[in-house]
């Protein structure tokens, strides 16, 4: 029916394939027999409604949630992605709406947080902080992605725009996470123009070959960004399409559910 | 359809909101404008505990030059503060992570009965002796750590609980009656001795001071520490070990705790059943005074050690000016609360006013 699904059969194996994952909590059903496919390089945008299971489909692939049932396959391997801990060691990073970022720490304490490079082993206790290693790596892994902020081992993030803080916490992911990264509304709290940088480096990202999967509200961004456009309704896959064979008024009718998927019963859908 | 909903409010208008602001006159004559007022409760969150001391170092020494601005006197300030900055630099490491711990001065005091009883009825060696009761101690703090961070009750009660616990433990131990050390001038001397001229107490604190700021400022586990009192949840998610923090942090108030008794047993030559309780209060005065020092509402090691030289200054010029003894308390207590007033103004207003 859809671009993925055809591309999964074919030869090379996709990076992360979720195959009938379903997540209840309680009685409420927050993701039922989802299945999709990301292939390496793409940049996937997660839309629809509230309540419609995006936030549950992207804690699962951190590995916040375990998936009720349904199986997760990273290279073609069967793969547990929880708890978070184990889908970052697997290469697949989170910048959640909040950003995870300790107010009082700069940038580069922040790019090491729980990571830090340290002399000595043992206990947290008895490994002393490398600083200068960690600034200086930070500071060469913004510049490998173009970014200029000012202050990186001085400024604690607090004092920056929610722009460079959006910036740092994405640049952060993308410094660790090999494989995938995640965005959960990267540009919901920001300006016209700070959106556009975000956006910028997330062009910048994909392009370097990271894969990434980001939930918006803002469909005119994900346009700006996206190969690929994921909807979810009601804790199901409505609509998985390529960017570029769909558009705006058919994502809405999906996210809306004025259109609904070939092979269920459409009742009062217009195509 | 609209399907634009980006809410461009607030960082967008960030260029022009200010200025417009500023040239608009203010419709009253006001004593302070907005942004002197908030600069002035800036200054005062990140200075006022030092402004409190110098200004008490200038009152007291023109009104006493000669008793209380004397080298002398300031090495006794020193001396007499010294176990009190023990126990209240421990206390400090689980408030930097967020978690309060009120069973201290019960473990001070415990510890010190201990000590006194392994030293003079079981004959143990002090080194052995030492090394069991920071054990205790320690382990105390483990127990709290746990209950915390584990079983997820509210650090507030559950130190309370633990701490009434210790308390029971004191007195199942020692009846509640003082423990009289029979022998070992050695033990004494621990807490008395001097070291060209310096006393052993105001050596061992700065040595556990020291350790303390390494441990909070270059070790990963102080930056843990530290990332959880921001933000326990971004910690978690950046791989943060959060509860072994946590129980870390605790342990670390509980070694203090019992190095605090066992300093106090040392210094009296006796095991006071309640001779470690007062530490509680005066710690978290300490600490609270010390956050707002030069960090803007944060606790740390050196804000720590300036709140416990304002309390100590503060009760040692009482004492020389001759005022009685009910004015000490009066001065601790105020003292406290406009601490945690302070404290609250560095981290409301610290940033970007």
């Amino acid at each position: 029916m859809t671009m993925a699904e055809n591309s999964s059969s074919s030869t090379d194996i996709p990076l992360i394939s979720l195959r009938q994952i379903c997540k209840s909590f309680g009685g409420i059903h927050a993701l039922e027999n989802v299945s999709f496919d990301l292939n390496r390089g793409d940049v996937v945008g997660l839309v629809g409604d509230n309540g419609a299971g995006k936030s549950t489909l992207i804690k699962t692939l951190a590995g916040a949630h375990d998936p009720t049932s349904g199986d997760i396959l990273l290279e073609g391997a069967p793969q547990t992605l929880s708890p978070p801990s184990q889908a970052q060691k697997l290469g697949i990073e989170t910048v959640y709406q909040d950003l995870s970022l300790i107010n009082s720490f700069n940038a580069a304490e922040n790019f090491f947080l729980g990571r830090e490079v340290a002399f000595g082993g043992g206990p947290a206790l008895f490994r002393f902080m490398r600083r200068k290693a960690m600034a200086d790596t930070a500071i060469k892994g913004l510049e490998d992605l173009n970014i200029d902020i000012p202050g990186v081992r001085t400024k604690a993030v607090e004092r920056m725009s929610g722009g460079q803080r959006q910036i740092i916490a994405i640049a952060r992911g993308a410094f660790w996470g090999h494989k995938l990264l995640l965005l959960d509304e990267p540009t919901a709290a920001l300006g016209v123009r700070e959106s556009r940088e975000v956006l910028e480096l997330i062009r910048r990202l994909s392009s370097k070959g990271l894969t990434i999967m980001m939930v918006t509200h803002n469909l005119e961004h994900l346009w700006q960004v996206c190969n690929r456009v994921v909807v979810m309704r009601r804790g199901r896959k409505v609509a998985d399409l390529a960017s570029s064979e769909t558009n705006l008024e058919e994502v809405v009718a999906y996210i809306t559910g004025a259109k609904q998927p070939a092979g269920t019963l459409a009742q009062g859908a217009s195509a | 359809m609209s399907v634009e909903n980006s809410l461009p409010k607030g960082t967008a208008a960030n260029s022009e909101a200010p200025p417009a602001r500023i040239t608009e006159p203010t419709p009253k004559p006001q004593f302070l404008s907005s942004q002197q007022r908030a600069l002035l409760l800036r200054v005062l969150g990140t200075y006022g505990t030092i402004i409190v001391l110098v200004l008490m170092l200038i009152v007291f020494s023109i009104l006493q030059p000669g008793t209380f601005a004397t080298p002398n006197n300031f090495r006794n300030i020193l001396n007499d503060m010294a176990i009190g900055t023990i126990v209240a630099a421990g206390l400090t490491v689980p408030l930097v992570a967020g978690d309060f711990d009120l069973s201290i001065g019960y473990v001070a005091s415990f510890c010190g009965m201990l000590i006194v009883g392994l030293l003079s009825f079981n004959q143990l060696p002090i080194p052995v002796a030492i090394l069991i009761v920071i054990a205790v101690g320690m382990a105390i703090g483990i127990v709290n750590g746990i209950i915390v961070s584990k079983v997820g009750v509210n650090a507030f009660i559950a130190t309370l609980g633990t701490g009434t616990v210790v308390v029971g433990l004191n007195y199942a131990y020692a009846g509640g009656i003082p423990l009289q050390l029979t022998h070992s001038t050695e033990f004494t001397d621990l807490a008395i001795g001097r070291i060209w001229g310096i006393p052993h107490l105001i050596i061992i604190m700065a040595l556990i001071l020291g350790l303390l700021w390494l441990v909070l400022n270059r070790t990963v586990q102080g930056q843990h520490i530290k990332a959880i009192g921001v933000s326990a949840e971004s910690a978690r998610r950046g791989g943060v070990a959060v509860d072994r923090s946590r129980i870390v942090a605790f342990a670390i108030a509980g070694t203090c705790a019992a190095i605090g008794g066992i300093l106090v047993a040392s210094n009296l030559g006796s095991g006071q059943v309640t001779g470690g309780d007062s530490f509680m209060l005066t710690s978290f005065s300490a600490a609270f005074l010390g956050s707002a020092a030069l960090k803007e509402g944060q606790f740390h090691i050196l804000g720590t050690l300036i709140g416990v030289l304002t309390v100590a200054v503060g009760n040692n010029g009482l004492a020389m000016i001759g005022a009685p003894i009910f004015t000490q308390f009066l001065f601790s207590g105020c003292l406290l609360v406009i601490a945690v007033a302070l404290g609250g103004i560095g981290r409301r207003y610290g940033k970007g006013a």
